[in-house]
């Protein structure tokens, strides 16, 4: 023990264990007096004065989030004025299609597209629209909840959707073993 | 003062210390082992080789309850006799007492390790014992008590250390702690529903939660730290004021902390507020215990080197601060905003875990072998590697896991300049992270590896011992008498023992009754003109499918008021939603999505598939599956119990619903088998556990509860 810890010593001891009279660290007790000055500050603030609620600033990060929204909706091309056939020949985008597919909708329209849960796909009879790309893509999006086909948006990158729809079109008429019995109404094309 | 001089004989029980050593050693394999396992699961889910009793559900809360109540209490309580008998100068107060004490504990421990498996749960962590068990803890709790205070009575020491302080701070406040979060009205002899619901729920587990951590975890080891750190460097503490001034101020502020696990829920803002900043004050006097046990070993410096039991000590003072100063930090809001719920926290508890509590305990048990057993320590070497194998697995667990939960936090969050989701698609989110899931248990496995070695050591140290390990005599001087000059100030209060323990008790509860008592009128919270539906009999026997399960411990069921919550999950929760739900699901980590509005998001024959292979819908899902609640039969029967008892807690059902709750429930499982068996189920699905879960996943977010404007905050 150095001479300076001998002066500091206090005379307690337990168990021979001894105790120092050190001075609390200035840096610690700064610290200590810092976060207190800042939590009543803080508090005071939020709860007691003029401070946002949470819920306030949720609508707020909300309402640009919707700006956003908007925005890029007006600049999208009308989806009823494409033309997604040239989809049909690129056979990249047929396979992230395909891919997406695998992942997402195979559990429920199987993966030869022959139909489980929901319709076959491969026929030429649909419950919702004709069956265009368009079409397909439309479906995919909105989804049909009420039935249990639920809403793709946001959950597919938009540009995705059309690829995917397009690996659906390409496989009507690919007769699968186990289809499942024509729902809809058959459109003749 | 000539009386007091003489010396008396005192024999210390070292016989109790070193049967809570064993059963410290014991539990501690089961512990890491549970650990390890849980870890690996995460990875490869078919590590529960498809057994109900082994699924992560189950296993994770017997594995933190092995950690926290087996091998760290035995720990404590290992210290805690071996120490207070010495600081004290007495034997314990009654050899009865120590022996109920120790088998009572661990006759809870094997208890909680054949029902927790079994699926006997309450769901709220670290108190997932149903009501007998919890009563059994409680009772040993007070012999515990007894004992102590009466050794406390008895002492031959007139002025308590600081140690004791700690003792003292840990018995009163656990029990206050233990028994407020613990009252339920029982159903059944292995079921209960808590007296609390929803946001009142919530706030007194996470009270609770939170102090287990600081009043289990941290102030009975800054007890042991304060005897053990000086006694094995030789050296005296370094601040005497300071060990004043951080122990009130630490068990002061701790108490208010809880809300800090529940930022951006429906929890009232100003609960949240105070959750938060008191956090934030907390930083100081936690740092306060690791400087005192840091500067205490200045000087000793050379020790560190060549002795084991100052390598462990400095490193677990070290990863203490560590934890102290990262624990404020993500109480921040808005650090909260992005690490809740990840494994950025399953990281910073393990940091706590293994770096501080466990490697403290290791430098005790390395310290009190030779002394216990009146032998050497078998090999330095040995001890000495199991440090940096342990360091090393530490480190591996904790970075591993800042990583995994600040790059899925960062996911959840992102949102693109279209005002879209980065990363919509969850499961995404979980197999960026899996490598690293083997990481982490890869560092469990080291740390797992390096207490193989300790094992190996003591049991090499205790063989070479040359004769019967036996009761240490001392000889000490009664200093605890009348003429004895008590002092002013503080050191007056520490030779009053009752006064002390009385002041600790107000000090812990000035911020509880602050906290708790208004939430408990819960309608003062709860808006008028919002309704909400109770569960229909056939949910609520899904709900406590789901609970006995162990759901909650991979999903969340509490949309956080952020955008990015609420575009990914609908509107935020509301107190509403919640307000009859015992006990409370919201959860605390989301390994899976929340489910807070999973109800219609999807056909009951997508829920029933999901439930028996998840990876049949979801290819890289990691969620285990659930076979067995397709063979499991509905239990009608506790239906009208379990009502009556929600009802004369007030909920609203009607005598009617209560009377018939069987054949209503049977009623509603009709409708859903009909719908499950026409789209391809097996006809044995009637009547099975797996309806009564699909009909509460299918009402979650489907009860009301949100108002006109709560909606339109929604994501459409
Ligand atoms: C949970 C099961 C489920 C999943 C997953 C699912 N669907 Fe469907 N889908 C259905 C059901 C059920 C219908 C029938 C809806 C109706 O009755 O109008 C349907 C209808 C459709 C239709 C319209 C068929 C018609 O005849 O009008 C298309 C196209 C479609 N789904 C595509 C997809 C795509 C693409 C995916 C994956 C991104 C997908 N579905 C995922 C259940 C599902
Ligand atoms: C080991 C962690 C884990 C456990 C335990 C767990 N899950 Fe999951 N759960 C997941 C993961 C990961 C996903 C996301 C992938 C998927 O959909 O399978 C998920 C998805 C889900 C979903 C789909 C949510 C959505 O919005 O798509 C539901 C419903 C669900 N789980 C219910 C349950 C129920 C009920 C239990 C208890 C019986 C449970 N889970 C237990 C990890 C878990």
């Amino acid at each position: 023990m150095s001479d300076t810890d001998k002066d500091k010593l206090t005379d307690h001891e337990y168990d021979g264990i001894k105790e120092l009279d050190n001075p609390l660290p200035g840096w610690w007790l700064a610290t200590f007096y810092i976060t207190i000055v800042f939590s009543i500050v803080y508090y005071a603030y939020y709860e007691l004065g003029s401070g946002p609620s949470l819920d306030q600033e949720l609508q707020t990060k909300l309402e640009k989030i919707e700006e956003k929204q908007n925005q890029a909706e007006m600049k999208q091309p009308d989806p009823g004025n494409v033309d997604y056939s040239q989809l049909l020949a690129d056979n990249e985008a047929l396979a992230t299609g395909k891919d997406i597919y695998m992942q997402k909708c195979a559990a429920c329209h199987g993966a030869q597209n022959q139909g489980v849960i929901g319709p076959n796909l491969t026929d030429n009879y649909w419950l919702n629209g004709k069956g265009t790309i368009a079409d397909i893509a439309h479906v995919i999006v909105v989804g049909v909840p009420e039935n249990g086909m639920p809403p793709w948006k946001g959950m597919i990158k938009d540009e995705d959707i059309p690829k995917v729809a397009a690996y659906i079109k390409s496989k009507v008429g690919s007769s699968p073993a186990g289809a499942k019995a024509p729902q809809g109404e058959l459109i003749e094309e | 003062m000539t009386a007091s001089q003489e010396k008396v004989k005192v024999q210390y029980d070292d016989q109790i210390v070193r049967m809570f050593f064993h059963a410290t050693l014991f539990w501690a394999f089961a512990a890491f082992t549970a650990g390890v396992w849980i870890a690996f699961e995460l990875a490869v889910w078919q590590l529960n080789l498809n057994t109900e009793w082994l699924t992560f559900g189950r296993l994770r809360p017997l594995h933190t309850n092995a950690a926290i109540f087996a091998f760290a209490g035995n720990a404590i309580f290992a210290g805690i006799y071996h120490s207070s008998q010495r600081l004290l100068k007495t034997r314990m107060f009654s050899d009865m007492l120590s022996k109920i004490h120790f088998w009572g504990w661990q006759l809870i421990i094997l208890a909680a390790a054949i029902t927790l498996p079994l699926g006997f749960t309450q769901s709220k962590e670290y108190a997932e014992l149903e009501w007998p068990i919890d009563i059994a803890v409680t009772l040993i709790w007070v012999i515990f008590a007894i004992n102590f205070f009466g050794t406390l009575a008895r002492r031959r020491e007139k002025h308590m250390y600081v140690a004791i302080w700690f003792y003292i701070a840990t018995i009163v406040t656990v029990a206050v702690l233990y028994i407020v979060n613990n009252i339920a009205l029982p159903t059944s002899i292995a079921h209960s529903y808590p007296v609390y619901a929803g946001i009142q729920d919530a706030l007194v587990q996470w009270w609770y939660g939170h102090n287990a951590v600081a009043f289990f975890l941290t102030t009975p080891f800054l007890g042991l730290m304060y005897y053990y750190v000086p006694k094995a460097a030789n050296r005296p503490v370094y601040s005497y004021r300071l060990s004043i001034i951080h122990f009130w101020a630490l068990i002061f502020i701790y108490i208010w902390a809880g809300p800090h696990h529940l930022l951006y829920t429906a929890l009232p803002d100003w609960a949240q507020t105070l959750g938060m900043i008191f956090s934030i004050m907390l930083w100081a006097p936690s740092w306060g215990g690791m400087i005192n046990g840091l500067l205490t070993l200045r000087g000793a410096w050379h020790l560190l080197r060549t002795d084991p039991v100052i390598k462990f000590m400095v490193a677990a003072l070290t990863f203490y601060g560590m934890a102290t100063f990262e624990g404020p930090l993500l109480s921040i809001k808005s650090v909260s905003a992005l690490g809740h719920y990840t494994d950025w926290i399953v990281g910073h508890v393990h940091a706590g875990t293994l770096g501080w509590n466990g490697f403290l305990i290791f430098a005790m048990i390395y310290y009190l072998v030779p002394k216990l057993w009146k032998t050497e320590l078998y090999s330095k070497k040995l001890a000495t590697t199991h440090f940096w194998i342990g360091l090393l697995g530490t480190l591996l667990y904790y970075i591993s896991m800042v990583v995994a939960g600040i790059t899925q936090g960062g996911m959840w969050r992102a949102v693109n300049e279209q005002g879209q989701l980065v990363y919509p698609d969850f499961v995404e989110t979980v197999t960026r992270i899996v490598p690293l899931y083997y990481v982490r248990g890869i560092g469990g496995a080291l740390y797992l590896i390096g207490f193989l070695l300790l094992l190996y050591n003591v049991y090499k140290s205790i063989s070479m011992a040359t004769e019967k390990p036996t009761d240490e005599v001392a000889e000490v001087i009664n200093t605890n008498v009348k003429s004895e000059d008590i002092g002013t100030g503080h050191r007056k209060l520490e030779g009053m023992a009752t006064a002390f323990t009385v002041l600790t008790l107000i000090a812990i509860l000035v911020g509880s009754v602050i906290e708790i008592i208004p939430t408990l009128s819960l309608h003062k919270y709860v808006r008028n003109d919002v309704q909400v539906e109770p569960w229909t009999p056939l949910e609520l026997a899904g709900r406590d499918i789901y609970v006995r399960e162990g759901c909650y411990t991979c999903h969340s069921q509490m949309i956080r008021k952020m955008p990015s919550e609420v575009l990914r999950y609908g509107p935020a929760s509301t107190i509403e939603e919640s307000m009859y739900n015992r006990p409370f699901q919201w959860g605390s980590k989301r390994t899976g999505p929340d489910l807070a509005r999973v109800g219609g998001k999807y056909p009951v024959t997508w829920h029933y598939r999901h439930m028996i292979n998840p990876r049949e819908i979801v290819k890289d899902s990691i969620m285990p599956n659930y076979p067995w609640l397709a063979t499991e039969k509905i239990d009608y029967y506790a239906l009208r119990k379990k009502l009556s008892i929600m009802k004369y807690l007030g909920v609203p059902y009607d005598d009617d619903t209560v009377a018939n709750a069987d054949l209503v429930a049977g009623r509603q499982a009709q409708e859903i088998a009909d719908g499950l068996i026409e789209f391809g189920a097996p006809e044995e699905v009637r009547n099975k556990e797996i309806i009564a879960l699909i009909s509460y996943l299918q009402a979650l977010g489907q009860k009301g509860g949100l108002s006109e404007e709560d909606k339109e905050g929604g994501s459409e």
